[in-house]
């Protein structure tokens, strides 16, 4: 929780100063060393999230989300004791939509794959961009919410693009915006991060809102309330079921 | 009610209040600005149905097939559609300008866009731009590249042969001489730009630029000598034969040398003096060359030989009609004898412009820009006045965009139904009348047409609702019946040998002490208290009558214009104090700031006492106050003489001594629209300039920019508060009407209040809205506009964005139980959050598919509770009353009856989960131990019979067929979620046979819980009996199901790890 740890931390941070204009690298740099710095985020090898998600301010499921390198991703949303479960095991996502009386599992294609890949990127996109194959653009500062946040871009391989907005006092994500071709269509959604706490080290986001670009009541809201990390998961998990369409 | 109550837990109270009183000890730096205020979100209501005015469009035929296209909003932004038009979005708001004139796609890369800021179609209302921007991805991001002085852009070309080099045809300020003006280029993609072709004087510059298709250093460009006043314009020079700087130019050597094209050196070129020029090279043959010339004998000529030789075509009407508005040519790219030439009606020459005719079809009217596409020269695509159009057969017939809303209000006002109406006038557009919420959205359907022309100030007849007052240009004012649209046409008319000068936005007043007296102005002050069946002049002319600024006659320079967009020295805002219907104060377009304090029987200019302030300084604004009627509010619009600066005063002793409360200084941009008290706090401002919204809330010394809910940099026009909701109702001119919900916590942000960590806000009463259903699935193409939140808007403060550790939201009811907890917005400033009152839904027993009704709770009972927020060890608390939708028709006591009935359904639900759980553990316990006995033990046989006894009795109670098909499968859970359905759904007082329904469900539930008991019973001690004899362990039944079985949000049975599916 809030912890005197982040309260050192971010007084280390504020102290650093900032003598010129940064550079997009280094703004990569500092949210890594925000965040905890490289070591202790490499050193997450699973990554699990517990809570619940609210969508539309109506409905609320419990949630759980988890994370396995190289790039494994599987969440369970559940309601009346239904889960509805999507997956992706680094080729293949699938999912399973239980809530109108059908649970086999569904494969989903690779664009409909492509916000699960990106779930399943434990360390997220600034790190190691330019091995992911991301170019990174910085374009000052832009006002999110009220606050002046560092505006990068980074362009992935196929032309997507994420905007990452950096808050300017300590240089956590606090905004992104995704625009993917999704099927031939783009597609834009913007994710609001917050509540951040260290979980073995590394800064976490556990108030996670997403929706259309600029709404400020968002639609889908996610709130964490434990995070685990490197407890074992199973790679059978993430992949698409051996014993699907089989009934119990 | 404290407007800021803070903390209550005892243990925190003393070290809180400390903080509290340190902070107002010793103040600290007062931050107020956008992001104090711009958590309160806006809805933008629209219409699209009228739409808006479109300056430019370019688009692309993209590899997959589709087509991208970029609309230019002529002060609307930029829109992008990546569907060919079924969906647009706005691409360019966070931008400062948002006055489009030009748009390019680079013809290298589709993602390259272009665009040139400030319209070139230069009508009176006419916004303005700040230069020219570049983006590389598709518009989502944007780089201001320069020509920052320009104004207006009229065309961008980008070599097709070397993407840096690009051209910029500037025709600079319209209102004022300036040197920033003529044809720029850049050979370094905007880094810097080199003016390359400059007009003759410092009114002249770029109106028309064409590459030659096959040769890039070969291009034609206009020179275009132009101006405008506030009381006259001129294309070209004063009058139709004096000499001007407009001129038609030809280089070969991308711009470096240019040749004029005239009548002495090019045979067939028409005679000078011009006025604006449009010029064209036809994509599919560089020897043809098209130029519309603005002239004493304006025409169409054509080039065949590269532009050596010309030749008069085509000049009738809409070829040579308000050339400073049309002058503009589109040839196909395939075919060099097929052009467009937009106008009042767009037209079509398919005989290399000998001839032209009507292409218009359908369409609004006043088109100002064309695309054609490339691969099927049948779709065409028109921006006209009224928005965006799309032909498939190459301009017969039209289909209308109906989702761009860039609606050109003037102005607005409300009525106090409820939900109240909105009312307004638009820019070619009419009168309008919308919903300010519908049921499914304020869609197009939810706005009615009430008059015609350009539309201005719209008002209800206070004194019969049935009937508005409405206008259209130059003072034609009608009273309009509502439902029948019957209009009686009222407007003052001359006496003898008079004149009356109505302005082109003449202001309509209604007088706020006396309902049905009406006010409009014309160089007099006519007033009416018989719904115009006759007027009284109350006043002499109010003006300087200044006789030069009277030669409307003679506007328009080579073509005569004269349209009342010119009418000057005329009577501009109007406002009787609400305070004193006998204090009347009046501004007009030159200068004038008139009082009378006596009914007008005497009138004084007050403008001489105004420190500072230029002389005959447009009054765009004049606003009596309604809390002191000593109190003033005057806002001066110099743009018509290039000073774009907003210029506001105060006076607090009727006009004698003043202040001035709005300068560059506060950081406002923009020239000053309006400006309105509060109607319930005087120190709380707004103000709409032409670029945006701001908020004063200390009488105008600090003034922050709203940009709350993707409200864009957009010129705000007039505002209003809606009494009764505290809503604040924008008219934008360009982007329609937009609604801030509920200003309240505008009222209550002090200094002291800024100055606090968090807090929460006080919000105007809530309501439960009646759940009510509407609108229809109309495709995607369609804008609909947002409703408010049916839910309880929570408000509170904080001074900077939570970024670490929880903050929580939870709401208590009146015993100081947490009956929700909700997630906390967490941006620096105003926040917003909405709950929507309902307790938790019941639990459910898992079945083949979720029930849906049962999984929201029904809404709590109007009363008293309490929100409370937790940020890190700092608790906050306020009370939330909740009230009734004031439109219901059934009390309190049947609500009471509604909600006692839904959580009976409620309990009922949790007791069958108790009961399925119950089964379920039973048929568990005996697989379990069924599955340690030998295969053909007797035992197992009994346990499989009595397992199976037990599963008859769970599938009387849920449907248990899966597949995900309509199996119609419908069990006690299911009858009884429909029940829950029913009552929830209406929250008046449940059907007799919705409380006999529960009764027979109970009774259902108690007999199959009667069949579980009996199995439960004998049998199962039989066999708890014979387990025994074997070792295992007797199967015990748990009285109820554990507490977070069966709840919403309990995950699935997660024995059997992450696979298992049941």
């Amino acid at each position: 929780m809030r912890g005197t740890d982040w309260l050192i931390t971010a007084t280390m941070i504020l102290s650093m100063g900032t003598a010129h204009a940064l550079t997009a690298d280094e703004l990569v740099a500092k949210n890594i060393e925000a965040r905890g710095g490289a070591e202790k985020l490499h050193a997450i090898q699973t990554l699990k999230l517990t809570g619940k998600l609210v969508v539309n301010g109506q409905f609320e499921l419990a949630l759980m989300q988890i994370s396995k390198r190289p790039a494994m991703y599987r969440n369970e949303a559940s309601l009346q004791g239904l889960t509805a479960v999507q997956a992706y095991d680094g080729k293949q996502a699938w999912q399973i939509q239980p809530f109108g009386g059908r649970k086999d599992p569904e494969k989903l294609s690779a664009d409909d794959a492509k916000d699960l890949a990106e779930s399943a990127d434990i360390d997220g996109p600034l790190v190691d961009y330019k091995s992911k194959g991301y170019t990174l653009d910085y374009f000052g500062t832009e006002d999110v919410d009220g606050t002046e946040a560092y505006k990068l871009k980074l362009t992935k391989k196929d032309g997507d693009i994420e905007i990452v907005y950096l808050d300017p006092d300590h240089f956590l994500e606090i905004r992104s915006l995704t625009q993917r071709i999704v099927h031939g269509v783009e597609q834009v959604n913007e994710t609001d991060f917050g509540e951040f706490e260290k979980v073995n080290g590394v800064y976490l986001p556990f108030a996670i809102e997403s929706g259309p670009k600029g709404v400020a009541d968002k639609p889908q809201k996610i709130s964490f309330d434990k995070a685990e990390i490197n407890v074992s998961a199973d790679d059978a998990t993430f992949h698409f079921p051996a014993s699907a369409g089989v009934a119990k | 009610m404290k407007r800021l109550i803070q903390l209550t837990f005892a243990t925190l109270a003393a070290s809180i209040f400390a903080t509290v009183t340190a902070t107002a000890a010793a103040p600290v730096p007062l931050k107020f600005d956008a992001g104090s205020i711009s958590g309160l979100s806006a809805r933008n209501i629209g219409s699209a149905t009228m739409s808006g005015r479109i300056a430019a469009i370019d688009a692309v035929d993209e590899k997959n097939g589709k087509t991208t296209i970029y609309v230019g909003a002529a002060s609307g932004g930029v829109w992008k559609s990546s569907d060919g038009g079924t969906t647009y979005k706005p691409v360019f708001d966070l931008q400062n300008v948002q006055s489009i004139g030009a748009i390019t796609i680079d013809p290298s890369d589709p993602r390259t866009i272009w665009v040139g800021t400030g319209e070139p179609w230069t009508r009176n209302s006419v916004s303005v731009g700040d230069g020219i921007y570049k983006s590389s991805d598709g518009g989502e991001t944007w780089t201001h590249l320069g020509l920052e002085n320009s104004e207006r852009i009229a065309k961008i070309i980008v070599d097709p042969k070397d993407r840096n080099t690009v051209y910029a045809c500037v025709p600079g300020k319209l209102w004022s001489d300036s040197a920033e003006r003529g044809l720029y280029k850049t050979s370094d993609g905007g880094k810097n730009w080199s003016l390359v072709l400059k007009g003759a004087n410092p009114s002249t510059g770029c109106a028309s630029i064409s590459m030659d298709p096959q040769n890039s250093g070969v291009m034609f460009a206009s020179l275009w000598d132009f101006r405008r006043k506030g009381w006259t314009f001129r294309s070209g020079g004063e009058n139709p034969t004096s000499p001007s700087g407009s001129g038609l130019f030809r280089s070969s050597d991308g711009g470096t040398h240019w040749t004029e094209v005239s009548d002495k050196t090019n045979k067939g070129f028409p005679v000078k003096p011009y006025g604006r020029i449009a010029v064209t090279v036809a994509p599919s043959n560089n020897k043809i060359v098209y130029a519309l010339v603005e002239s004493p004998r304006s025409a169409l000529f054509r080039s065949d030989d590269g532009g050596q030789t010309w030749e008069e075509r085509d000049r009738s009407q809409f070829m040579v009609w308000r050339p400073f508005y049309f002058a503009t040519l589109f040839v196909d790219p395939s075919n060099p004898e097929h052009l467009f030439k937009p106008d009042l009606g767009l037209i079509m020459s398919e005989d290399g412009g000998k001839s032209f005719s009507n292409a218009s079809g359908g369409t609004h009217g006043d088109h100002h820009a064309v695309w054609i596409d490339p691969k099927n020269p049948q779709q065409v695509i028109s921006g006209d006045d009224g928005g965006i159009w799309y032909s498939q057969d190459a301009g017969s017939k039209w289909r209308k965009g109906e989702n761009l809303p860039i609606s050109q209000f003037y102005h607005v006002s409300v009525d106090d139904r409820d939900p109240y109406q909105v009312y307004g006038g638009l820019q070619d557009n009419s009168s309008w009348v919308g919903q300010s919420e519908y049921p499914g959205g304020v869609g197009n359907a939810q706005w009615e047409n009430m008059y015609g022309g350009d539309g201005f100030w719209s008002f209800s007849d206070p004194a019969d609702p049935d009937y508005l007052y409405t206008e259209a240009q130059g003072g034609t004012i009608g009273r309009v019946n509502r439902k029948t649209h019957e209009i009686r046409d009222i407007q003052p008319r001359a006496n003898f040998h008079e004149k009356l000068r109505f302005n082109w936005n003449t202001p309509i007043a209604l007088s706020p002490n006396e309902k049905g007296t009406i006010y409009i102005g014309a160089q007099f002050l006519f007033r009416s208290r018989d719904h115009g069946q006759s007027w009284d002049r109350i006043s002499p002319d109010l003006t300087s009558n200044d006789p030069l600024k009277q030669k409307q006659e003679e506007s328009g320079g080579v073509t005569v214009d004269n349209s009342a967009a010119e009418m000057h020295t005329t009577i501009y805002s109007i406002s009787e104090s609400p305070k004193n219907g006998q204090l009347i104060w009046v501004g007009t377009d030159d200068g004038n700031l008139q009082l009378t304090r006596d009914g007008g029987k005497s009138w004084n200019n007050m403008v001489g006492n105004i420190p500072g302030l230029p002389k005959n300084a447009w009054v765009s604004w004049v606003e009596a106050s309604r809390f002191d009627e000593s109190v003033v509010y005057a806002a001066f619009d110099r743009h018509s003489f290039g000073d774009m600066q907003p210029w506001v005063y105060r006076s607090k002793d009727y006009g004698k001594t003043w202040t001035r409360i709005v300068a560059p200084a506060q950081g406002v941009r923009g020239y000053a629209h309006v400006i309105r008290e509060d109607t319930r706090k005087s120190e709380l401002l707004f103000l709409g300039t032409e670029f945006g919204l701001w908020v004063s809330i200390d009488g105008g010394t600090q003034w922050a920019q709203y940009k709350g809910g993707n409200f864009p940099n957009v010129a705000v026009r007039d505002l209003v508060v809606q009494p009764r909701t505290s809503d604040l109702v924008i008219a934008t001119h360009g982007r329609g009407i937009w609604i801030i919900d509920d200003i309240t916590p505008l009222r209550a942000l002090t200094p002291s209040v800024l100055n606090l960590e968090a807090g929460f806000i006080e919000a105007r009463p809530q309501q439960q809205r009646l759940n009510a259903q509407g609108g229809w699935p109309g495709g995607d193409a369609v804008f609909t506009g947002d409703n408010p939140p049916n839910a309880a808007v929570i408000t509170y403060y904080q001074k900077s964005r939570h970024l670490f550790g929880k903050i929580t939201l939870e709401i208590l009811d009146s015993k100081g139980v947490v009956i929700d907890s909700i997630a906390a917005s967490k941006r620096r400033g105003l926040n917003r959050v909405t709950w929507g009152m309902r307790v938790k839904p019941p639990r459910v027993p898992s079945a083949a598919q979720v029930a849906f009704n049962a999984s929201q709770g029904p809404r709590v009972l109007p009363g008293d509770y309490t929100v409370r927020l937790t940020k890190g060890e700092q608790v906050y608390s306020a009370p939330l009353k909740i009230g009734i939708d004031a439109r219901a028709k059934y009390p309190l006591a049947e609500r009471q009856q509604e909600f006692d009935a839904a959580m009976r359904v409620h309990a009922l639900f949790g007791t069958m989960t108790d009961l399925v759980y119950r089964i379920n553990a039973a048929r568990s316990g005996v697989q379990e131990r069924s599955g340690k006995l030998p295969e053909k033990d007797a035992l197992r046989a009994q346990l499989a019979a009595y397992c199976s006894k037990l599963d008859e009795v769970r599938k009387q109670i849920v449907a248990t067929k899966e597949g995900g098909a309509i199996t119609g499968e419908e069990r006690i859970r299911e009858h009884m979620d429909s029940l829950y359905g029913a009552i929830v759904n209406y929250e008046g007082r449940p059907s007799d046979y919705q409380l006999a329904a529960i009764d027979t469900q109970q009774r259902e539930l108690a007999d199959v819980a009667e069949q579980f008991k009996k199995l439960n019973g004998e049998q199962l001690t039989k066999l708890n009996t014979a387990l025994s004899a074997k070792q295992l362990p007797p199967i015990a039944i748990p009285d109820a199901a554990p507490e977070e079985a069966g709840k919403q949000s309990a995950s699935g049975d997660k024995k059997g790890g992450w696979l298992e599916r049941d």
